[in-house]
C-alpha cells in the first residue's frame, strides 16, 4: 500500500502541474486587465501602466510563462496584485484557518446528522417517519443554501434577535477574555454552520439510506438477527458498518471543500475566508493569487481523492490496492 | 418502546444542537457580560460598514475608497478643504487664511487641522510659499517639518511607486520635461517653510488644490526602498498625526480606529473608537442597520428605505449632493473602423446628432426617475452638477419626452419605418444592443423602459449584461455600440478626460464625441486663474452638449446614507459622507 501511495502522488505532480499550466493561460485569455481598477477618474492615467510593467503583464505571454515557471518551481507563487502586494500564500494563510474551522464543523456535523437520519429512514423503511425525514430532507437539500442563510438571518437575527448576523466576533470581543471569546465565536458560526450542515446533512441522508437498505437485506443480517442478537446490535454493528463503506468514500471528496470554501456563506455572514479570497481573486483578475487557489484546491482534490481509495481499502479487506 | 424513544431521539437531535447553541448562546455568563460590555462600548464606538476593505493605510499609493477614508483620519493635511455647498465651490483654509472669505455656510469648518499656517502665492503664479505651524507633531512625538512634505512629494512622484495621485504633480518644475525636477520644485529652507514652484502659471485654487497632499513622516519611511514601498511592514502600522490612529487591522474583517489623545490638529477624535467593518453583501449590511450593529451604511437603495425605517426608527436617511449620473452612451463614431484603420467616421447608427437628440426625446427618463429613485433623482441635463451652482446652467431645459418629436427627428435624418416595423435607411435596419454592467438593479430597471420606450417608435434594441471588468474593458476599447453605465464627476470641473478630441488622450471618452469647440472652451476655462470667471465658458459648453447629446444623460442620483439617529453633528456634502466626522458626537444610550 505505501507503494501504491507513493505512485499516485508521483503521478499527481504532472496532473497538478497541468492543472496550473492551463489555468495560467486561461485566465490570461480572459477579458479583463489586472490594472483596470487604476483606470478610473481621479486616478493618474500613468499608473495602470506602471503597474502593468511591474507585474510583468507587457511581456510576451511565452515569456511570462517562462519567468512564472522558473518562481514556482522555487516555490515562490508571487505576490498578489490586489491585495497590498502580500505574498499570495500569505493572503492564503489568513483565510485558511477561518474557512477550516466553519469546514470541519459543518463536515462533523454533516456526517453525524446524515448517518443518523439515514440509519433511522432505512431501518423504519416507508413508515410515517421515514417519508416526514426524506421529504423534509429532501426539501432542505433542494433550497438554495444563499437563499437559506438569508432566511435564518431574518428569522434569527431580525425577527427574534438571537444570533449575530454577521461576523467573527463582536465589536470588542478581545475583552471577553479566553473563554467569553470562545463562546462569542460559537455564538457567531451558529447560524452558517447550521445552514451548511442541514443542507449537507440531507445529502448524506439519502446515500446512508440507500445502502443501508441494500445492506440490511443481506444474508449475513438475517444470520445475526437468527443468531438471536439484539436489534441494536445487528443494525448498528452489523449493518452500519457495511453501510458506511460508500460513505468513506464521500469524505475523502470533502476535504477539497475544507480547502475552498463556501462562497455564498462567506459573503452572506461576512468571513474572510477562502472562498471570498478566490472569487475576489477572479473579479480583479489577480493572477498570481488565483494561480495559488488552484494549487491549493488542485492538490486537495488529488489528495482526497487518494485519500478514498486508500480508506476505502482500509475499512473493506476486499478491496486490494 | 425502548426503539420508539431511541428513533424519536435522533429525529430531534438536529433541532436540540439548534436550540442547545441558542440556549448556551443567551445564557452562558461570557456572553451576558459581553452584552454589558456592548452597551458601555457601544457608546463609545461608531461602528461603520463596508463593503470591501482598505488596500493601503497609506496616503501615497491607497487607492480604494475606505483607504482614503481612513488615512484621512490617521494622517494631517496641509490644508482643510472645505466644500461651499451654495456656491458648489471647493474653499480652502489654513490657520491663518482662506482662499475666499467666509460666506455664513452652514458646511463651514474650522481651519484648525490645517499644518499650514498661511501661505502666499507669488504674483506671476509660478511658486506657492507655505508658512508651517511649529507645534504639530507625529503620533511618535517627532515635530512634523517642512521635510516631510518634500520627502512625500518625491515618493508621490516616483513611478516605481506608481502613486494613484502622481498627477498633482503635473504642474511642478520639470514636469512638462517628463520628470519633475524635485531639487527646483520643492524648497525647503527651514522647518516651517515650504515653497513649490510651478513650470507655468497656475490658478491659486489648482495650486493649493494639487500641493496638499498628505505628507509622510519621512524618519521612519526614510530607508524604505521605492521597490519595497508597497510590501512594506510599515504600511500595517501608519503613523500620523491625526486625531485618530490606527488600533487594529483584521484583514477583510475590520479597521478599528482609536481617538489619538495627543493629538493637536486640532484635538483627538470626539468618538473613543470608530470601526470599518467590511461586510461584503447588501443585504446584510441593511440587516445590520436595522438591526443597530452598524451605525452607518452607505448607498442604501431607496427600494429599502420604508423597509429601514419601519423596522427600525432610530434609522435616518441622509442625502448628499448630486454627484453620480446614469446615461446611455451611443457610439459616436464607427468604432470599428476606428479601431482598424484609426480614422474617423460617423456611426451608421448614433453618428448624426439629431439622430441622438430623437433617441434622448423617445426616452421616458423622468418615469425611470419616479418608477425607482423617486425624489432622490433629478433629470440630468449635462455633466455639470446642480450641486455645483457657480458653473450650473439652470435655463437650459432638459428635453421633453416626446415621441412625435423623436418620430419627426429622425424621419428628417432619414430613417423610416420598414416592413417588419423597424425603421432602416440604406437598408439597415435600426437594431442594436444596449450593453450595461451585470448586478446593478437601477440600471436592469431603467433598460427594460429604455427598450420599450425604443420600441415605440419602431428602434429594435436588445439587452445585454456584461461581468464589470469584461464591460469595461469593451468600452475603453469602443467595441459597444450602445451602453448604460454611471460617471463619478469630480468637484473641479475638468472634462477634458471625457470630451477631449484626441482621442489617444481623452482616455474616458468612451463615445467618441469629438467637438473641438469643447477643446477650446475647457482649455479657456483652465486658464482663468478664478474659477468663477469661467462660468460663462461653461455656460455655452452646457448648451452644447444638450444640442449634441453626445451621450443621453438620464438622471443624478442623490447618493443616499443609512445613518443610526446616534450619530449627533454629522454635515455631510458631495464632498463626502465622513465630511466632518472627527466632530461627530455619539447620543449616549438611554439604559445603562
Amino acid at each position: 500500500m505505501f507503494r501504491y501511495i507513493i505512485k499516485r502522488l508521483l503521478i499527481a505532480v504532472p496532473l497538478v502541474f497541468g492543472v496550473l499550466t492551463l489555468t495560467f493561460f486561461i485566465i490570461r485569455l480572459a477579458p479583463g486587465d489586472p490594472a483596470a481598477f487604476f483606470i478610473q477618474p481621479g486616478i493618474s492615467p500613468n499608473v495602470a501602466e506602471q503597474l502593468r510593467q511591474q507585474y510583468g503583464l507587457n511581456d510576451p505571454l511565452p515569456v511570462q510563462y517562462v519567468k512564472w515557471l522558473g518562481n514556482v518551481i522555487h516555490g515562490d507563487f508571487g505576490r498578489s496584485f490586489s491585495r497590498a502586494q502580500q505574498p499570495v500564500f500569505d493572503v492564503i494563510a489568513e483565510a485558511l484557518p477561518v474557512t477550516m474551522t466553519i469546514a470541519v464543523l459543518t463536515l462533523v456535523a454533516n456526517f453525524v446528522f446524515g448517518i443518523v437520519i439515514g440509519v433511522i429512514s432505512a431501518v423504519r423503511q416507508n413508515s410515517f417517519l421515514d417519508r416526514f425525514l426524506t421529504v423534509t430532507g429532501l426539501f432542505f437539500y433542494s433550497m438554495p443554501e444563499f437563499w437559506f442563510a438569508l432566511m435564518m438571518i431574518i428569522l434569527f437575527a431580525l425577527r427574534f434577535p438571537l444570533f449575530p448576523v454577521s461576523g467573527l466576533n463582536e465589536v470588542g470581543a478581545e475583552s471577553f477574555g479566553t473563554f467569553g471569546f470562545v463562546m462569542d465565536r460559537i455564538w457567531h458560526l451558529a447560524l452558517p454552520v447550521t445552514v451548511l450542515s442541514i443542507n449537507g446533512a440531507a445529502g448524506i441522508a439519502r446515500y446512508v439510506r440507500g445502502s443501508m437498505l441494500e445492506v440490511i437485506r443481506q444474508d449475513y443480517i438475517r444470520t445475526a438477527r437468527a443468531k438471536g442478537l439484539s436489534e441494536r446490535t445487528v443494525i448498528l454493528k452489523h449493518a452500519l458498518r457495511n453501510a458506511l463503506l460508500p460513505v468513506v468514500t464521500l469524505m475523502g471528496s470533502s476535504l477539497p471543500f475544507i480547502f475552498s470554501g463556501a462562497l455564498f456563506i462567506e459573503v452572506i455572514f461576512a468571513f474572510p475566508g477562502m472562498g471570498r479570497v478566490t472569487v475576489e481573486a477572479i473579479f480583479a483578475r489577480d493572477y498570481p493569487l488565483i494561480i495559488a487557489d488552484t494549487f491549493v484546491s488542485g492538490v486537495m482534490i488529488v489528495l482526497g481523492n487518494l485519500m478514498s481509495d486508500v480508506l476505502y481499502a482500509v475499512v473493506d479487506p476486499r478491496i486490494k490496492i | 418502546m425502548m426503539k420508539s424513544n431511541k428513533s424519536v431521539l435522533p429525529l430531534f437531535s438536529m433541532l436540540l444542537l439548534a436550540v442547545a447553541i441558542l440556549v448556551t448562546g443567551c445564557s452562558n455568563p461570557g456572553n451576558r457580560s459581553s452584552g454589558a460590555l456592548t452597551a458601555a462600548a457601544r457608546d463609545s464606538s461608531l461602528v461603520i460598514g463596508m463593503l470591501g476593505d482598505a488596500d493601503y493605510l497609506n496616503p501615497v499609493i491607497g487607492a480604494s475608497l475606505t483607504s482614503s477614508e481612513i488615512t484621512g483620519l490617521i494622517y494631517p493635511s496641509l490644508l482643510q478643504g472645505e466644500f461651499d455647498t451654495r456656491t458648489g465651490l471647493l474653499n480652502y483654509l489654513a490657520l491663518e487664511k482662506r482662499l475666499r472669505s467666509s460666506s455664513g455656510n452652514a458646511d463651514e469648518k474650522s481651519p484648525k487641522a490645517a499644518l499650514a499656517r498661511s501661505w502666499s502665492i507669488s504674483p506671476d503664479h509660478r511658486s506657492i510659499t507655505y508658512t508651517l505651524r511649529s507645534d504639530a507633531r507625529w503620533a511618535d512625538g517627532r515635530p512634523v517639518v517642512s521635510r516631510d512634505f518634500s520627502f512625500a512629494y518625491r515618493l508621490y512622484g516616483n513611478p516605481v511607486i506608481a502613486s494613484p495621485r502622481q498627477q498633482y504633480l503635473a504642474e511642478l518644475v520639470g514636469a512638462d520635461k517628463g520628470a519633475v525636477d524635485f531639487d527646483k520644485a520643492i524648497e525647503t529652507p527651514n522647518d516651517t517653510t515650504l515653497v513649490f514652484r510651478f513650470f507655468k502659471p497656475v490658478p491659486e485654487h489648482l495650486a493649493l488644490f494639487h500641493t496638499s497632499l498628505t505628507p509622510l513622516p519621512e524618519h521612519l519611511w526614510k530607508n524604505v526602498k521605492p521597490e519595497a514601498f508597497r510590501e512594506s511592514k510599515l504600511n500595517q502600522q501608519p503613523v500620523g498625526a491625526g486625531p485618530y490612529r490606527l488600533g487594529s487591522w483584521n484583514k477583510q474583517q475590520e479597521v478599528v480606529l482609536s481617538s489619538s489623545a495627543s493629538c493637536n490638529l486640532p484635538k483627538p477624535g470626539n468618538i473613543r473608537r470608530i470601526i470599518f467593518r467590511v461586510i461584503p453583501d447588501y443585504t446584510v449590511r441593511l440587516a445590520q442597520l436595522q438591526t443597530g450593529a452598524l451605525d452607518l451604511v452607505e448607498n442604501v437603495k431607496p427600494e429599502d428605505f420604508k423597509a429601514v425605517r419601519k423596522a427600525n426608527p432610530d434609522v435616518d436617511i441622509r442625502t448628499v449632493g448630486l454627484r453620480v449620473y446614469d446615461y446611455v452612451g451611443w457610439m459616436n463614431i464607427d468604432g470599428e473602423h476606428y479601431n482598424k484603420t484609426g480614422k474617423i467616421r460617423p456611426h451608421p447608427l448614433f453618428g448624426d446628432p439629431s439622430v441622438r437628440r430623437a433617441l434622448t426625446c423617445a426616452i421616458d427618463r423622468q418615469a425611470i426617475v419616479d418608477g425607482y429613485l423617486g425624489e432622490y433623482g433629478v433629470l440630468c441635463k449635462t455633466d455639470i452638477s446642480p450641486s455645483l451652482k457657480w458653473a450650473y446652467d439652470e435655463t437650459i431645459k432638459p428635453w421633453a419626452f416626446d415621441t412625435a418629436l423623436a418620430v419627426k427627428l429622425l424621419e428628417a435624418a432619414g430613417w423610416f419605418p420598414g416592413p417588419d416595423g423597424i425603421r432602416q435607411k440604406n437598408g439597415r435596419r435600426f437594431s442594436f444592443v444596449l450593453y450595461t454592467n451585470a448586478g446593478n438593479a437601477r440600471r436592469n430597471y431603467a433598460c427594460v423602459i429604455i427598450q420599450q420606450n425604443l420600441k415605440e417608435i419602431g428602434i429594435d434594441c436588445k439587452i445585454e449584461l456584461q461581468e464589470s471588468n469584461v464591460f469595461f474593458q469593451n468600452l475603453q476599447e469602443r467595441k459597444l455600440d450602445a451602453w448604460m453605465a454611471g460617471w463619478s464627476i469630480g468637484l473641479e470641473i475638468d472634462p477634458l478626460d471625457v470630451w477631449g478630441s484626441d482621442l489617444r488622450k481623452s482616455r474616458f471618452n468612451f463615445p467618441g464625441y469629438i467637438n473641438p469647440k469643447i477643446d477650446r472652451l475647457c482649455e479657456l476655462a483652465k486658464n482663468k486663474m478664478r474659477p468663477e470667471d469661467a462660468r460663462s465658458y461653461w455656460i455655452e459648453y452646457q448648451h452644447i452638449l444638450h444640442q449634441d447629446q453626445p451621450i443621453t444623460f438620464l438622471y443624478w442620483i442623490r447618493e443616499t446614507q443609512g445613518f443610526n439617529k446616534r450619530i449627533q453633528g454629522a454635515k455631510l456634502n458631495i464632498s463626502g459622507t465622513f465630511y466632518n466626522i472627527d466632530d461627530w458626537t455619539l447620543k449616549p444610550s438611554v439604559v445603562h
